[in-house]
């Protein structure tokens, strides 16, 4: 595409304040400076009020900023002429799938994002059948919303961003209320969306197992970015994850406490089948 | 216990009735309504009557699931049949003290309940054979031209929308609650009328304020699908008048304004 470079989610200083009683102003972000290019995999953690929720709700305008600037594909958030091109190009799904689904039956609630952009009804057909067979919903096309599980319903909301055809979605913590199954649905339908469609995601979430999906991790705490780097980086600094009252994943956390008593392991491991090879290769 | 509720009480089914444009249906059932309100004779309440009973059976559904609808209303109907009764004059009936019955009443009384029930089958035709949602719709496209006045056309529509989505979810939620705060020890089954309704309040409370809760993150996530109310919005489903539906539409509102104009 033609954007300038190949920044689709661009934020510069960003603080976004609100004030609270007579103490004065809360700075929920504090200088966020932060550069999403397209077709990554970014995964935002940091414990709650960290401002990591707050700062997905700057990428398609529904926060806007206090001081600085959010720019998508090169668009300022503030401007408001830009204001449903940004939310097209970025799509949102929540964390409560009750909360974000409109309408009463499946299809109709996935066409309700291109609805709105006043699209044909000819073409918003064939969007709803293309997004519900993405992520594997096509037979329950007809079926309402609330007789759905938590998993399935998350899927149907990501069917209904993706058939605004955004470049990029912001996932906020949307395995949060779901069980483990459902939990895998969801991010088996993002990665995919990332590695088969090459569509921006930053997901938003404080299961570290997840995290570990991303190309690369941005730490939050206390509305400021403390650590920015892949994956395996990140979590190699075990002390300071800690610090920030995190958790590193489950195998990364073994792998440091066998080295740290003294048995020999590589530290830097992230996944099961990654430390399983690194012990065979003794 | 709350999980298969049905909506409205929609009947799902393929017949003409049910296939029938909702617009037409919405327009006709009005017709009815205001016929029986112009028709005073008992041959044209019985034609309207006869009308009805057609289309019950050309819908298929059960009759006697149809006649339920009138129970609620049997009271009224009683009260009805019995003020007119009494309070007209004419030739007398019988009389119990003071009170006299006449013909002239019972006559008055009874076409007076009898509008009120044809009343009731009209309109509970039209709920049981269209769905929640291609009513809404139907309602929505209606009235659409009477924006121009300022009738909220859309946003009436998107209401009803809402409303139906959420309605199996809040009972779900009101399911959960109860049980939850049945665990603490709340008791919502003993004690009169102003106790039990006292008891409620830890049900309503965290009910409502759920409620609230949920209507902000969906606002939320509206505008993030781009929301703006009605204007520019496209629709995926058209409906289509056929010209059955609009002959069929005719054909009884003509049938109607005869059966008012000549009986």
């Amino acid at each position: 595409m033609n954007q300038v470079g190949d920044r689709i989610i661009e934020t510069e200083n960003l603080v976004y304040a609100y004030s609270q009683d007579q103490e004065g102003e809360t700075r929920a972000l504090d200088g966020i400076n932060l550069t999403i290019t397209r077709g990554e995999f970014v995964v935002i953690i940091g414990r709650n009020g960290s401002g990591k929720s707050t700062l997905a709700k700057h990428f398609n305008a529904l926060f806007l900023p206090t001081v600085g600037t959010v720019r998508i594909n090169g668009m300022d958030t503030q401007d408001p002429r830009h204001l449903w091109k940004i939310r097209q190009t970025v799509g949102m799904v929540f964390q409560n799938p009750d909360n974000q689904i409109v309408s009463t039956t499946v299809e109709e609630d996935v066409a309700f994002g291109p609805e709105n952009l006043g699209i044909p009804p000819d073409e918003i057909r064939r969007r709803v059948d293309l997004a519900l067979e993405w992520v594997g919903m096509s037979e329950y096309m007809r079926h309402a919303p609330h007789l759905l599980s938590g998993g399935q319903k998350q899927r149907v909301a990501i069917a209904g961003v993706l058939a605004m055809r955004p470049e990029c979605i912001v996932l906020d913590e949307p395995t949060a209320m779901l069980d483990p199954s459902g939990r895998r649905e969801v991010l088996d339908t993002v990665r995919r969306l990332n590695k088969e469609d090459g569509i921006t995601v930053v997901l938003i979430t404080h299961f570290m197992n997840e995290a570990v999906l991303g190309d690369r991790v941005v730490v939050m705490d206390a509305g400021k970015i403390v650590m920015d780097d892949v994956p395996r980086k990140v979590f190699s600094q075990v002390e300071l994850i800690r610090r920030l009252h995190l958790d590193v994943p489950d195998v990364t956390r073994l792998a440091y406490e066998l080295d740290s008593s003294g048995v020999s392991v590589p530290r830097d491991v992230l996944t099961v089948e990654e430390f399983a090879n690194a012990l065979c290769g003794f | 216990m709350f999980r298969n509720i049905t909506l409205g009480q929609y009947m799902p089914g393929t017949s003409f009735v049910h296939r029938l444009d909702p617009r037409i249906k919405i327009l006709v059932t009005l017709t009815v309504i205001t016929i029986l309100f112009m028709v005073d004779t008992l041959v044209g309440y019985s034609l309207v009557f006869l009308f009805i009973l057609g289309v019950i059976l050309l819908a298929g559904l059960p009759t006697r699931f149809v006649l339920y609808n009138i129970r609620p209303l049997l009271f009224i109907l009683v009260l009805t049949f019995g003020l007119h009764l009494f309070m007209n004059e004419g030739r007398t009936l019988f009389s119990i003290g003071p009170l006299v019955a006449t013909y002239e009443g019972a006559f008055k009384g009874f076409t007076m309940a009898f509008r009120l029930v044809l009343l009731v089958l009209g309109t509970s035709i039209l709920t049981l054979t269209t769905s929640p949602m291609e009513l809404t719709d139907g309602l929505e496209n209606l009235l659409s031209p009477m924006r121009r006045v300022g009738i909220p056309a859309h946003e009436l529509a998107m209401m009803m929308t809402i409303a139906l989505r959420f309605i199996p979810t809040l009972l779900e939620e009101t399911d959960k609650i109860m049980k939850a705060q049945m665990a603490r020890g709340a008791d919502f089954e003993t004690g009169n009328a102003i106790q039990r309704a006292k008891s409620l309040i830890p049900l309503l409370v965290p009910l409502f304020v759920n409620a609230f809760r949920r209507a902000d993150e969906l606002a939320m996530a509206m505008e993030a699908r781009c929301y703006r109310g009605g204007e520019g919005r496209t629709r995926m489903k058209q409906m289509k008048l056929t010209t059955g539906d609009v002959l069929t539409g005719v054909v009884v509102s003509a049938g109607m304004v005869a059966i008012a104009i000549y009986l």
